[in-house]
Formats: structure tokens, C-alpha cells, sequence
């Protein structure tokens, strides 16, 4: 429940106030009703419905990964209260931020690195399919079978994630897309679960034939299957003899084909679309079309100071391949279908589960991926019904999405002022909401939005100031700086070094403000200069000489050594600080480590099982008090309409701090709350300066940060 | 001041769910986070303080701690005599030659991985590269295991990233310095909010997050509270003022060396003496697969008298016994020089420069073989070098933490017994 909302002051925004004030409480759906029937017996308080505001808010948070704009509130308010939240929840399923959020998701859950060969590629993959409404099966099944060329089939990445590795995939495979932990198992017997260290290497030995390569011709890397099984029972170990090839075998039998109402209407809709795929070519643009334009300069938006356009690129060129290198992999082709199976229960379950945590909080299965006897989940038939609805709509993301948002328990507020074991109990029963934080993105994005810095908010030439910046420049043979002649550098935006002959200066490391900056990636852009990319020709690779190839390498390492001297120095130049940010949503991930998403819970994605951090911590804490992202955020910008209130013949500071409410808030200020605003800004060397600071405490409060 | 050291935060939700199935085995909580319950690993516990220079890329160990003189692999430069007997290092370290009565070198580390990646992995946190587990750094693991003093954050890396702290999660993460000296913006109020006011808007902050946490009585929100109280104590502490190297004298930043190195020992000392544990400082460029020789020579004029300084400073200050400083790369290079005049990755052998905390002065501990192909005395393997760090530090390296998929996993990889020869 929203704890400051205590009622409305007269206002010339009585429509917004009046509507807001009569929540409609939303009808049970489904699945609340197999909740409400499975917690029958148990004796919990459960927590009031949200209202209409704090639903638009938190539904916005978890669809689109930021808060709404006033345009947005005052749409949303004017829609008829009767079906307001559907038609808000199509409206956001439809934003293309649901498709830079909802790959935020997959990307931890993938645990996908831009860093990794192949892991930029396979985030535009995954961004592409949740954009397209790639059904999820299938999108798994790319991504375990991965054949084809790397370039166009950028779901290799998945494999060359874990090195093509087959106990390490194994390991993952089982625990992301089924939430069976296996990996113990690769050791010894499992000790909490009935896998055995043989039923791991059976299961291991699916990807037994793939194989990392790296070419000798160009060092590219891309995977191909191999003759030999390279998986071996009994496991190497000091006094065995007569290991031998393990055939695959999957972890339990599939029922395949039978016939569930589930399975009898996903079948009834795949046909049904077939039929009329036949009809008419898609028009909508898919991984394929894009992948056939070909459109490649830049696949950045602006100017960066670190290289993601460049990096990006020569990760793709690192797993450039010709076609033929690859070989159909049989095995992972089956277990691609074995996993993905309608009747594979495990499969629906793992992302319903998952999906249901990250929307209301707690999972039907705790840990999101640990299903086993021993752990079960905590209302089944909810549990099963809504997998089941997940299967029969053809396994489409959004719907599930949808389903789970548009339910009573979804609207569920937090419980207050009550012990910590009847909040815990009311959670376990979803009958509560249990307080989240925003995730670090959408935090990012949300301060962003409601300090209007998608944009300038000043004219130009505003805001002069002097910038003392670390530039290191190289020094010749002598030891002796080459003189820089100007250098023009913000803090968050286009950094240009003026260059004379003979002077070389080196990228700056990541220091100062750059901990805030968001570089967009063009997702499409990156699919797209895969295809374009040249490639080796194998008559190539064979007609060089293996001492030629030495010698080639040799070149080209000559090249980049890095030999060079530098030293640092400072400068100081004037610039006109306007900062613009764009949506850390869509950076190279994970971000570096001090950056500010790493500092507020992204996850780095390499080991298996790892949660996002809600923890708090004093280097968040640093970050938002003194970053640069609150501070502009805070300052009211001319171009603002806040400025007008506050700056005009007859300012109206009431009407300003509403708005400075409705903009951070999403919500009506209190008549307490509008007191002790005007008392801030009365006593602020100006009211523009007072509504700075009153903007920035609200930025940096709990309020905003967590997830009403 | 004391405050807990990153335990304090170690049980995520995560943890506790994973103790569930702890508790199944008959584990109680408190064994969970530590179940090293059997007799602690002795510790020789002298040390309070690290101070590591990592230089990436593969130091050659020829051109440094373990010179061949008369081989052909030998190379340009040729040994000096030090101020410890018998000991000759590298001519590219004049000054530092007069410190080594304070030095130990280890000329038999025995690495297992060729590659940058993993052999920095092994390097950092003692373990083989693990494809789904992420082992903590060794900073991580020592204010993991030691608690903070005073006001500063007890684990700094410089001029670049530290190793991540993995399963012991972010509270074990280094704090970031990107350049030493450059002012850290986060450590203030931004340049358009003077005093008066930052406090004023802390005062506002404070009253709006004390009314929602009451209203809310969620102890995580409390949390959120005491971070911002930790932030402004920072903000607020005199401590602060060891980051400005502008209060240092010309003359001691010019003996240090003008560069981000020697500005980066000289903070790193600043950082100790106010209770800092855990000093990281990251250097690159040493991966010499050409030209080998004038670039060991350039990093020789940067190292030399920021490690001289750093050591001899110390030393007179009182704080060397309790202060460990580490010169570490993640592999040495080949003896044999290529046609490119370069030296390539070797991992068989290599050496391991160290100083203070309580180890013997003036040692040379193993030997590699007469080219340094292979350590011919006391090789000393990777955990093993881990371990003796840990047994300086008082840390139990036997010690087995829960990780959140609920695997005991020890601070440091087995084998690993610490080098009790290298002690005092």
C-alpha cells in the first residue's frame, strides 16, 4: 500500500485527483482463484489492493523498466476506469522499451556477456526475438542446436558463453532452462537430489561432439561438431582405464505427443498459423529481414568514448565462419527438442517460474531454479495452470507477461506495520507484495525520465564551466610530451581530442563522471554487420603455409603492443554542461564494474544461479547523492515546464511541487507534504534552487527506488 | 572506529534460502557461514595491510627478480648486486636494489595456465577458472576475513579493475579509484552544491526516508538508511584527505615517480596509514612479445623508485611489519628470445617479489633452473603462494564459505599450505 497518500488538496488537476481516488479493485482472474483456493486453511492477513497511480507506476517499472511522464499519468487517468489497466498493460507490452526490459531479463538469466565471444551478438539475438515475439520455445531451441554460420545464426553465442564446454553446459542447460541443478553432479553424486554423476555425464554428453575452434587462418571463433563424443565414463581420475564414450541420454522421459488440453491447443494455434504462413509472406521485420539489409556504419547512436560500434563488430569478426566448417549437430538438435518439448513440463515450469518471480516478487519455486522432490512449489495447481495457459499460447512471452499483470495478486500492496513473520507468511501466500527495488537499469532510466535528460533542458551555450580533466598523452623517444593544443571534453557527453602530429593520446580510463554514462547499442545494427562482415574463404586458409600464417600473426601482434609511454596531465577547458543521457538499457553488458548498474545489482552473469544484489550499500549511496546523473536531474532546466511555474509573473509553487510529485512520484502530493515543500523552497536562495533540492531528495529517497 | 568488514551483509536472500537446505544436513546458520568448525589453520598474523601491484600481461621474471647472467637467454640486462647479500636483481632496479634487505623474492612459482585469462584467474584467486562459479579476488577475501578500521573503504583498487569478489558478493568489491589524485567527484557534494546546502538537502533526505521507513517497517529500508549515514560519515571524514595527493610535497611525488604508478604507490601508502586493508594497484603493458627489452627498461625507470619509495617510506614510518607489499603478474616470459626480439608467455616458472608483513628480510626463496624454464628448488605452487598471503594476514586459509548455490568452498584451493620458510 502507497503510504503517503493521504488525500487531495484542491487542485486544477481535479479530474486526475478525483478519478485517483477510487481504485477499482481488480476482478480475480484464473490463476488468483487457484491461489485463493490453495491458501485455504491458512490464517493470513493479505494486503489491500493497490490503486490506480501505484498500479501505473509499478506496472510500468516492470513492463517498460521506467517510471511514467506526466503526458502518461494524465493519459492513463482519462482512460475509462473500467478497463484503464488492460488497455495500459497492451499499450506497454507493445513499447518497444518492453523489448529493451524484458532482454535485460533474458540476458541475466542467459547470464549473457558482451565481453564474451559472440556475447553482443547473442544479445541482439535475444533482443531481436523478444522484439519479434519469437515464441520462447523456440528461441531455447535456436539457441541449443546453433547451427549455421555464425554471423547469421548469432545464437552460437550461447554455446561459446560457456566455451562450448560440455560439462559446463550441461551444468547450465539443466538449471536455466528446466531448474534442475545438475552441476553438483559433474563431481560427485548430487547430495541434496537423486542425480547421479553418471546421469550428469549421459546428460553432458549432448554436447559431447561440439567443439570450440579457433581459426589458424584469422583467429576467428566458432563452434562445429567434432566425430569423437568427447564426454568419457568413468571420469578421468587417477587409476582409471577403459573410459569410454558416454552416448546422450536426457534426464527423464519425455511423453512426447500426448495429448493435454494444453498441448492439444498449442497444436490446434501452431497449425492455425502455419495455415497462414502459407497464405501470405510476414511483413513484419524479422532476424532474418534484418539480417538481409544490410545498413552498417555505426551501430551506435552517438559518439562513444569507449568503443562498443568497434567492439561489437570485432566480436563479430572473431566468429566470422564459412558455412561449410559447420556440421549439423544431430545431438544437440535432439536434445534441442527433448528440452523444449510441450509435454516437458520442467520446461514451461522453469520460466513461468521465473517470470512470476521477477513481476511479483517471490516465485512459486524458491530457488527460481532449483525444482526437485524435496522443494516444492507453494500452490501447484496455480503453478500448473499458468504454465499450462504459457504452453497453449504458443509459448508466447508477452502473454504470459500479460496474464501474470493483469492478476489480482500482481495488485497486491505491501504489508505494513505488521511483524516480519506475518509479512513473511502473507508473501509465501501472494496475498502480499514484497518490497522490491528497481533494478538498477530501470532506476537509471527513471531518474533520467523524471529529470527530463533524454533531452537538453537548456538552451545552448547554457551553463559555462570549467572542467579539470586527466588526459594521458604519449611521450616520444626523447621522454618529452607532445603538446596538446586544446581538448574539449564534458562529463557526460562526445569527448574530442585535438590532435597534432607526432601526439598520441590514449584513451582516458574510467574515471569521473563516465561511471554514469549509458552508451546505446543499435541491436539491429549489430545482427545486421554480422551479415555484412567479409569472410574467410577455406581455399584461403588451405593455401597458406603455417609459416606464412606465423609470420602473419606475428605482424599483427608487432602492431598492437602496447610499448608506448604515457604520462598525465591536466587540463582545463570551458564547455557549455548540458547533458543528455540515453537508456541504460541498451549498453554492452554487463557494464564495466564501477559503473553505476554493476554498483546497484547488475549481476556480472558468469556463475550459474546468480540473483541480482537488492542490497544497499554505501558506494550506492555515494553514487546517488553526489552523481551527476541525480544532480542535473534535480536542476530545473529552463526548457522544463517546471520552469514556468516557478519562474513566471505569477509563479504558483503549490502547482509545482504537485507536479514535481506527479513527475518523481507518480502520485498526488499530501497537504503535509506541499507544506514542507513550499518550506524548502522558501528558504532556498531561489525558488528554482529550492525545487532542485527538493527534487533531488525525492530522486534519492526509498520512495523512488523501490517498487511501490 | 571499528565497523564489520563485509561479513555483516554476507547473507543475501539468496543465503537464506540456501540454508534451508542446509539445515536439512543438521547445519546450523552460523555453520553455514563458516563450516570451517575444525581447529583454524595456523596463522603467522602479522600483517594487517596488502598493498599489491598487479602488473597484467605476463612480467618476464628473466628481466627482473631472477636474471641469468652469461646465458644466452639472458637477454640486455645485466644483474646488480643489492644491499641483502647474495642477492642480485635486475639493473632496470637501481634504488629499489637498496631496499631488498626488506624483500623477499619467491624464483620458483609454478604456474598451470599459458593463456591471460585463466592464468590471471589462477593468479588472483588462487583457483583454475571455474565455468559457472566465480571465485573471490584475493582483496575480496581478506576484508572478507578482517574487519574495516577506520572511516575509509577497506578495499581500494587503482588505475583499474581488481578482481571481482564472486560468490562473497558486493560488499567485497574494491572501491574505485580510476586515476590517483584525480578528486573523486563521488566523495562530495557536486561543485554547484556548497556545504550549507548539501547538508540542508541530506536534513531533507533524512526526514522524507524516515517517515516512508516507519510507515513501511521494512528492515531492508533501514539498511538503505545506515549506507547514506556510511556515504556522509565518508563525505565527512578527515581520512578523506589521504586521496589528495596535492598536500604531499613536490619533492616526495617526484621521488615516487610523476606517473599514474608512482602516484598510485604513493596513495597507496596514504590509504594504509589510515587503515585501509586491501590496496590494489594495476599496471598493463608488460605482455613483451616484441621489443621486450626498451619496454622492461621504461617500466624498470617507472617501477624503480615508486617501489623504492614506497618500501623505504614504510619502512621509516613504522608501518612495513605490518604491511605486506606484493609485486604480482600472471605469468613470467619465455627465456628464449623470439626474432622479434620478445620474450612469450611462460607459465612453468616465474617469481613473485615481496616485502614487509612480517616476512623474512633480505631472502631469496626456491630457484629456477639455469636458464628459468622450470623452478629446480622449493617450487611453490599457486595456492600455496595464496596461503602464505592469508597465513601473513592471520586468515584462516582452510576456511570454507557457503557460495549461494550452497557449495562449501575454500578461501583457497587446495593444495595449499602456506611457506612457512618465508616467515620471520
Amino acid at each position: 500500500m502507497r503510504t503517503f497518500v493521504t488525500g487531495f488538496a484542491a487542485s486544477a488537476f481535479l479530474l486526475f485527483a478525483s478519478l485517483s481516488a477510487h481504485a477499482a479493485p481488480p476482478a480475480p482472474t484464473q490463476v488468483d482463484q487457484f491461489i485463493t483456493a490453495e491458501n485455504a486453511g491458512k490464517s493470513v492477513a493479505g494486503a489491500p489492493a493497490i490503486d490506480d497511480l501505484t498500479y501505473l507506476r509499478r506496472v510500468s517499472l516492470d513492463l517498460i523498466g521506467r517510471i511514467p511522464n506526466e503526458k502518461e499519468i494524465r493519459e492513463y487517468m482519462a482512460m475509462p476506469a473500467g478497463d484503464r489497466r488492460a488497455k495500459l498493460v497492451d499499450r506497454l507490452i507493445a513499447d518497444e522499451r518492453f523489448t529493451d526490459r524484458w532482454a535485460v531479463f533474458f540476458a541475466d538469466m542467459l547470464r549473457i556477456r558482451s565481453g564474451q565471444t559472440g556475447g553482443t551478438a547473442l544479445l541482439a539475438f535475444v533482443h531481436q526475438a523478444v522484439k519479434d515475439g519469437m515464441p520462447y520455445d523456440e528461441m531455447v531451441r535456436r539457441m541449443i542446436s546453433a547451427n549455421g554460420k555464425a554471423g547469421k545464426t548469432p545464437e552460437v553465442g550461447f554455446i561459446l558463453g560457456d566455451d562450448a564446454d560440455p560439462m559446463a553446459l550441461a551444468g547450465a542447460t539443466a538449471q536455466t532452462f528446466l531448474g534442475i541443478r545438475i552441476a553438483c553432479a559433474q563431481c560427485h553424486d548430487h547430495p541434496f537430489d537423486k542425480w547421479s554423476q553418471e546421469e550428469f555425464y549421459s546428460f553432458a554428453a549432448f554436447f559431447g561432439k561440439t567443439q570450440r575452434v579457433e581459426s589458424r587462418f584469422n583467429r576467428s571463433i566458432y563452434t562445429t561438431e567434432g566425430n569423437q563424443n568427447r564426454v568419457m565414463w568413468p571420469p578421468a581420475e587417477p587409476g582409471v582405464t577403459n573410459r569410454k564414450p558416454v552416448p546422450p541420454a536426457f534426464l527423464y522421459q519425455v511423453n512426447h505427443g500426448t495429448l493435454t488440453p494444453a498441448v492439444a491447443r498449442l497444436e490446434k494455434l501452431r497449425a492455425a498459423e502455419a495455415e497462414k504462413a502459407r497464405g501470405a509472406a510476414s511483413k513484419t521485420a524479422s532476424i532474418d529481414d534484418i539480417l538481409a539489409g544490410v545498413d552498417t556504419d555505426k551501430a551506435t547512436k552517438k559518439a562513444p568514448t569507449f568503443d562498443v560500434a568497434g567492439n561489437a563488430k570485432q566480436e563479430i569478426k572473431k566468429i566470422d565462419v564459412e558455412a561449410d566448417l559447420y556440421r549439423k549437430s544431430e545431438w544437440r538438435h535432439n536434445l534441442g527438442q527433448l528440452i523444449t518439448d510441450p509435454n516437458n513440463r520442467n520446461f514451461s515450469w522453469a520460466i513461468t517460474n521465473r517470470v512470476w518471480k521477477e513481476l511479483v516478487g517471490r516465485a512459486f519455486v524458491e530457488p527460481v531454479d532449483d525444482f526437485k522432490s524435496t522443494n516444492k512449489a507453494s500452490h501447484p495447481k496455480a503453478f500448473d495452470y499458468l504454465s499450462d495457459e504459457f504452453v497453449a499460447s504458443g509459448f508466447n512471452f508477452r502473454s504470459l507477461v500479460r496474464m501474470i499483470v493483469l492478476s489480482e495478486t500482481y495488485s497486491r500492496g505491501h504489508l505494513t506495520n505488521v511483524s516480519e513473520e506475518a509479512r513473511t507468511a502473507a508473501e509465501e501466500a501472494f496475498v502480499a507484495a514484497p518490497m522490491r527495488r528497481m533494478l538498477a537499469e530501470a532506476l537509471f532510466d527513471s531518474v533520467v525520465e523524471a529529470g527530463h535528460l533524454w533531452d537538453v533542458k537548456w538552451p545552448e551555450g547554457a551553463n559555462k564551466r570549467t572542467i579539470r580533466q586527466a588526459v594521458r598523452i604519449r611521450i616520444d623517444e626523447e621522454g618529452k610530451p607532445a603538446k596538446a593544443t586544446s581538448v574539449a571534453a564534458s562529463g557526460a557527453g562526445d569527448e574530442k581530442m585535438a590532435m597534432q602530429p607526432r601526439m598520441m593520446v590514449e584513451k582516458a580510463p574510467m574515471s569521473g563522471y563516465n561511471l554514469e554514462q549509458a552508451i546505446e547499442v543499435d541491436f539491429s545494427k549489430v545482427l545486421a554487420a554480422a551479415m555484412k562482415d567479409d569472410e574467410p574463404k577455406i581455399e584461403m586458409m588451405e593455401a597458406i603455409s603455417p609459416e606464412d600464417l606465423e609470420a602473419r600473426n606475428m605482424l599483427m601482434e608487432r602492431q598492437n603492443a602496447p610499448r608506448a609511454r604515457f604520462i598525465t596531465r591536466y587540463v582545463e577547458v570551458e564547455i557549455g554542461y548540458n547533458p543528455k543521457f540515453t537508456s541504460s538499457m541498451r549498453m554492452e553488458s554487463p557494464a564495466p564494474r564501477p559503473h553505476f548498474l554493476r554498483v546497484f545489482g547488475q549481476p556480472a552473469r558468469e556463475a550459474l544461479g546468480e540473483e541480482r544484489e537488492e542490497l544497499p550499500s554505501m558506494r550506492q549511496a555515494l553514487m546517488l547523492l553526489n552523481g551527476s546523473l541525480t544532480n542535473e536531474a534535480a536542476r530545473v532546466g529552463t526548457l522544463e515546464p517546471m520552469h514556468k511555474l516557478l519562474t513566471g509573473p505569477k509563479p504558483d509553487v503549490t502547482a509545482a511541487v504537485r507536479l514535481a510529485y506527479r513527475e518523481i512520484m507518480t502520485r498526488e502530493a499530501s497537504a503535509a507534504e506541499i507544506a514542507f515543500a513550499k518550506e524548502i523552497i522558501a528558504g532556498a536562495e531561489s525558488p528554482v534552487e529550492g525545487m532542485a533540492d527538493l527534487r533531488w531528495a525525492l530522486l534519492n529517497s526509498n520512495e523512488f527506488r523501490y517498487i511501490p | 572506529m571499528k565497523t564489520p568488514g563485509c561479513k555483516g551483509y554476507f547473507l543475501t536472500r539468496r543465503n537464506m534460502l540456501g540454508a534451508t537446505g542446509g539445515a536439512m544436513l543438521g547445519l546450523s546458520m552460523k555453520n553455514l557461514v563458516s563450516l570451517a568448525a575444525a581447529p583454524a589453520a595456523q596463522a603467522a598474523a602479522k600483517a594487517d595491510h596488502v598493498i599489491l601491484f598487479w602488473n597484467g600481461g605476463g612480467m618476464s621474471h628473466i628481466d627482473t627478480w631472477d636474471p641469468k647472467p652469461g646465458r644466452p637467454t639472458a637477454g640486455e640486462f645485466n644483474p646488480i648486486k643489492t644491499s641483502a647479500d647474495g642477492v642480485q636483481i635486475s639493473e632496470i632496479f637501481p634504488l629499489l636494489a637498496k631496499q631488498m634487505h626488506h624483500a623477499t623474492i619467491i624464483r620458483s612459482v609454478a604456474g598451470a595456465n599459458g593463456d591471460h585469462g585463466r592464468a590471471t584467474y589462477q593468479l588472483q584467486t588462487s583457483y583454475n577458472e571455474s565455468p559457472n562459479l566465480r571465485h573471490p579476488g584475493l582483496g575480496s577475501v581478506v576484508v572478507h576475513e578482517r574487519e574495516s578500521i577506520g572511516d575509509l573503504p577497506s578495499y581500494i583498487s587503482i588505475s583499474g579493475e581488481a578482481p571481482r569478489a564472486g560468490y562473497l558478493g558486493q560488499k567485497c568489491e574494491a572501491y574505485y579509484v580510476g586515476l590517483p589524485g584525480e578528486k573523486d567527484p563521488y566523495l562530495a557534494f557536486p561543485e554547484n552544491i556548497n556545504q550549507v546546502r548539501g547538508n540542508k538537502r541530506l536534513d531533507i533526505l533524512k526526514k522524507m526516508n524516515t517517515k516512508f521507513n516507519e510507515a513501511n517497517k521494512d528492515p531492508r529500508l533501514d539498511a538503505t538508511q545506515t549506507a547514506v549515514d556510511d556515504a556522509v560519515r565518508l563525505m565527512r571524514s578527515p581520512a578523506l584527505a589521504a586521496f589528495d595527493l596535492e598536500t604531499e610535497k613536490p619533492e616526495t611525488i617526484a621521488r615516487y615517480g610523476e606517473n599514474a604508478f608512482g602516484r598510485g604507490a604513493l596513495l597507496a601508502r596514504r590509504l594504509v596509514e589510515k587503515g585501509v586493508r586491501f590496496v590494489q594497484i594495476n599496471r598493463g603493458g608488460f605482455d613483451t612479445h616484441s621489443n621486450n627489452f626498451p619496454a622492461m627498461q621504461a617500466h624498470g625507470d617507472t617501477m624503480d623508485p615508486a617501489l623504492a619509495s614506497l618500501i623505504a617510506d614504510l619502512n621509516s614510518n613504522g608501518m612495513l611489519k605490518r604491511t605486506l607489499v606484493l609485486v604480482m603478474s600472471e605469468f613470467g616470459r619465455t627465456p628464449r628470445i623470439n626474432n622479434t626480439a620478445g620474450r612469450d608467455h611462460h607459465a612453468a616458472c616465474f617469481s613473485c617479489f615481496m616485502a614487509g608483513g612480517g616476512l623474512k628480510g633480505g631472502y631469496v626463496h626456491g630457484s629456477s633452473d639455469i636458464d628459468g624454464v622450470r623452478p629446480k628448488d622449493n617450487p611453490v605452487k599457486v595456492p600455496e603462494l595464496h596461503a602464505s598471503i592469508c597465513y601473513a594476514l592471520g586468515i584462516d586459509y582452510t576456511k570454507e564459505v557457503m557460495t549461494p548455490l550452497s557449495r562449501p568452498m575454500r578461501l583457497v584451493d587446495k593444495p595449499g599450505e602456506p611457506v612457512k620458510a618465508l616467515f620471520a
